[in-house]
């Protein structure tokens, strides 16, 4: 049975992992790349992940809220709390887009990373300017470039793009509904 | 079924094409260059196209008519492409059926995520915001600042370019000081707790002064003495007094 002590030791570990993420997490106050939490708490890849899953446990009915979005984290207000939240801190947040803006991001959440071409041929119009505003107001923004000729941009949701909906991880969307044809 | 479709349509025809190599209605035009009996190189899409809009400017044939022109030049249009690409040749018509296909494809790709933005649409709109903390030192509060940077710096160079440019030849240094700007505009702002962004600078005789004026009133936005807005786009920056508020 010496498994059971390495078990609990395991267990042992991740939640003290959890307590030393959350610590760093609290700290920084921004977005930490999971690469970043590697280096800061020298733990490989797999036990960041476990200390992940166990920090947004702990967290359940809290006011913090570990939030993810793609191989970033940041620890934030809890969306239940907005409300107490923007009491105090009187953000100004532009309470809404257009509608050309939301489908492009649903478009680029849900298909990212993906070039402006891509979405174009899906809301068949030029997607130009909305993608500059979305840009600007830091809810999307460059990942990379496809190896194509003139190596087109590619765009993907930010952090800012699940504060602002209050989600702690893309998994968290809406399932895309089904239909016929899903390319991917 | 062309034959029929043909037929029916011959008879009301939605656009009798007249060309040296083809005379005859354009529904007919599409099924023989669809059975390649018409060579679409000989025809020109483009005159064709600038004549029938000549042609419906007088005769405002109704919508569906206009749509049934649509559809049939895009498909002449499709084949005559096709006929300049020799290797895309190869059956015309299962091409144009992947290619409806695509386009149905296309379209309920678009409702779907449509549907997917209205989700995203009542979420943003029920505020769940997550927030994190406030120590950010080099941000500004959005609160102070409600208008675009870009607005800022444009209404800025408008009031530059009001003023003359740099004298080629002035030796004499101006003496323009930040802090007596900055004692400046805060009297405006305590006389008048709103004032047109323009009206900042209506002192201001040289470029040197402006630019320091707009130190000065982007110093006050900083220490949270001032805030500009912009009631809507294009419209009028304007720059509002506040009492400063101690933060952190």
């Amino acid at each position: 049975m010496s498994s059971t002590v390495e078990d609990v030791t395991q267990v042992r570990d991740t939640t003290g992992l959890a307590a030393a993420l959350e610590a760093v997490l609290f700290t920084l106050n921004r977005a930490v790349t999971v690469l970043e939490l590697q280096e800061i708490l020298q733990s490989p890849l797999a036990d960041i992940e476990a200390a992940t899953t166990s920090l947004t446990e702990a967290l359940a009915g809290r006011g913090l809220f570990l939030q993810r979005h793609q191989d970033q984290l940041q620890l934030v207000t809890d969306p239940a709390q907005a409300d107490v939240v923007r009491r105090v801190l009187r953000p100004e947040y532009p309470s809404r887009l257009s509608p050309a803006a939301y489908e492009t991001l649903a478009i680029i959440a849900y298909r990212q990373p993906l070039t402006r071409a891509r979405i174009e041929e899906i809301r068949g119009v030029n997607c130009e300017a909305v993608l500059e505003s979305l840009e600007e107001k830091g809810l999307i923004e460059e990942t990379g470039r496809l190896e194509t000729p003139g190596t087109p941009r590619l765009f993907g949701t930010t952090m800012r793009f699940l504060q602002i909906l209050g989600l702690s991880s893309l998994n968290e969307l809406p399932p895309l509904p089904q239909s016929g044809s899903t390319s991917s | 079924m062309t034959r029929e479709i043909t037929a029916e349509l011959e008879r009301d025809p939605i656009y009798v094409v007249r060309t040296p190599a083809f005379d005859g209605p354009i529904e007919l035009l599409l099924s023989l260059a669809q059975r390649a009996e018409v060579d679409l190189k000989a025809i020109s899409l483009a005159s064709l196209t600038d004549d029938y809009l000549r042609a419906i400017e007088q005769a405002q044939p109704p919508l569906d008519r206009l749509a049934a022109f649509l559809v049939i030049g895009a498909r002449l249009v499709q084949l005559k492409a096709a006929g300049l690409m020799p290797e895309a040749m190869v059956g015309e018509e299962e091409d144009l059926q992947a290619w409806e296909d695509a386009i149905k494809g296309r379209l309920e790709e678009y409702k779907r995520f449509k549907e997917l933005a209205e989700s995203l649409m009542r979420r943003h709109a029920s505020g769940r915001f997550t927030f994190a903390g406030l120590l950010e030192p080099d941000v500004i509060p959005q609160a102070r600042v409600q208008v675009s940077l870009d607005a800022l710096a444009s209404a800025f160079r408008q009031v530059l370019d009001r003023l003359p440019p740099p004298g080629e030849v002035t030796v004499e240094m101006e003496q323009v000081s930040l802090a007596e700007k900055l004692e400046e505009l805060r009297q405006m702002l305590a006389r008048q707790a709103q004032l047109n962004f323009s009206a900042i600078f209506r002192h201001a005789r040289t470029r040197l002064e402006a630019v320091v004026t707009f130190l000065a009133l982007l110093e006050l936005i900083r220490i949270g003495e001032a805030r500009v807005a912009q009631a809507s786009a294009f419209a009028e920056i304007t720059v509002h007094g506040q009492e400063r508020k101690e933060t952190v």
